[in-house]
């Protein structure tokens, strides 16, 4: 199977900018460097304030990049039902995020999804919705 | 001035404006509900007391809503009406076909809340907002805008809140709800009042033995409380605050206050679910008169409060700074391209 890189030069949107996570991810990202990211889970860090999955991406030369992509916080995605199982080391996701600034092979999970196109993250944890109230 | 055609329908808008400003204003309970008792006889506050379900109430009052405290039944079913879309869209298995990633966190971070009818967290003064700042606080806010001129946002540590640095976000900060980990825990002993909050795992220990503030000179983040109950309610008196670094918004975030800020807290359980809170917040070195934010907080009893170790991942503040540096190397080498 094979595994791409794509950075994206085009497709320059811009989001308003804020800091409602932990803190501005416009000053992290690069808003005018969308990238695309597949490949197979390494390892998650399971870290506060924000999560980390760990990926290999083969690159266009074949050459293997490992990446890290920025996860919500441990504490609320627990609450979303989300568990050490639910990615597994060797589980192939795609990744669509920006570029860190700095240059490193970091990128923000923007949309991340499994190879068949399922979210990884469902469920909300909105507690008007029927799936958490069974939850309790 | 809008003309009532109808003199019932308008004193109906009228009742139905003052009933709930009216019932908001008296921080009495409303009706007689007895709290149970810990076995040392004080009201027994403990629990878990998420502020989650404020989330979608804004701390200070959009201009449009004006005196209103509360929503009209109109506006509320529009923001039940989004509530419900949210849901929907949460329980969605796919990514639509033309989703588009978004540099900020994606919408799965979130914690939703329930629509509320209270139009602001702050409900003194009544327009919902913070008061003008003192003459002092103004000079403090220019002075502190024309050093931030000199230096690019990121250029130090220091340039970020303290929530980003995983310091502290304030007694104030730490219960305004935000997107995640919204998570009070109240804990009583005999004499004292433990009040746990998620993010960033702090705990205040609130004696209640009448004993003095600490001296003047001791001084921290979420300051030097002392409590005693009136009746069923718990009144917490907190000083001692560091000033000129915290303010008093989501997080942390805002004008900060001085150290001359003075922090009365009113918590008071009006039923078996839901415990009122309200803080007064006087401060005359930065605000011109005392305000007040207000939260019905629910009980939640299976509320986890999980660890939230902020420092031990916080490599954004690293990637920020590293990034900026980097943006400087690159402004750099294309001036020297520029000027060869």
């Amino acid at each position: 199977m094979r595994a791409v890189v794509r950075v994206l030069a085009v497709g320059l949107f811009l989001m308003q900018t804020n800091s409602w996570a932990h803190h501005a991810f416009a000053a992290e990202y690069d808003q005018s460097k969308p990238v695309r990211l597949e490949g197979k889970v390494t390892m998650m860090e399971w870290i506060n304030p924000h999560s980390w999955i760990h990926m290999d991406v083969v690159g266009p030369d074949g050459k293997v990049v490992s990446w890290m992509i920025e996860g919500g916080s441990p504490n609320i995605i627990v609450r979303r039902g989300f568990t050490k199982k639910s990615l597994e080391p060797g589980t192939e996701i795609i990744v669509e995020g920006y570029l860190a600034k700095n240059g490193q092979a970091k990128a923000n999970g923007g949309i991340i999804t499994f190879k068949d196109g399922r979210k990884l993250f469902v469920g909300g944890s909105n507690p008007d919705n029927p799936e958490n109230q069974q939850k309790k | 001035m809008m003309k009532c055609w109808r003199v019932h329908l308008c004193m109906a808008v009228i009742i139905a404006a003052l009933v709930p400003a009216v019932m908001l204003a008296q921080q009495a309970p409303v009706k007689s509900y007895t709290p149970p008792k810990t076995p040392w006889g004080d009201p027994d506050l403990q629990g878990m007391w998420p502020s989650t379900d404020m989330l979608g109430v804004p701390l200070q009052r959009p201009d449009n809503l004006g005196e209103r405290a509360f929503l009209t039944d109109e506006e509320y079913a529009q923001r039940e009406a989004q509530a419900q879309r949210t849901a929907a869209a949460d329980r969605e298995d796919f990514v639509k076909p033309d989703a588009k990633a978004g540099i900020n966190p994606p919408s799965h971070w979130a914690e939703r809340g329930r629509p509320q009818r209270q139009a602001s967290l702050i409900v003194d003064p009544p327009n919902g907002k913070m008061p003008p700042l003192t003459a002092e606080a103004q000079r403090r806010e220019e002075a502190r805008a024309a050093a931030s001129k000199t230096r690019g946002p990121h250029d130090s540590w220091e340039d970020h809140p303290f929530y980003d640095r995983c310091i502290s976000r304030g007694i104030l900060g730490s219960i305004i709800p935000h997107i995640y980990n919204n998570g009070v825990q109240i804990i009583q002993q005999p004499g004292y009042v433990a009040v746990r909050y998620e993010m960033i795992h702090e705990t205040r220990i609130i004696p209640l033995d009448g004993r003095p503030h600490a001296g003047s000179s001791i001084r921290s983040y979420m300051g030097d409380a002392r409590g005693h109950w009136e009746g069923n309610t718990l009144v917490v008196e907190t000083t001692n605050f560091l000033g000129d670094r915290n303010g008093i918004g989501v997080n942390g975030v805002g004008t900060p206050y001085s150290a001359s800020l003075r922090v009365i807290e009113r918590l008071t359980r009006m039923d078996s679910t839901t415990l009122n809170y309200e803080a007064t917040i006087d401060d005359p070195k930065t605000w011109t008169r005392p305000w007040k934010i207000f939260m019905p907080l629910k009980s939640d009893p299976d509320y986890q409060l999980l660890e939230y170790a902020c420092h031990e991942g916080n490599y954004a503040l690293a990637d920020i700074l590293s990034g900026a540096r980097a943006a400087e190397k690159a402004d750099e080498e294309a001036a020297k391209k520029q000027s060869k």
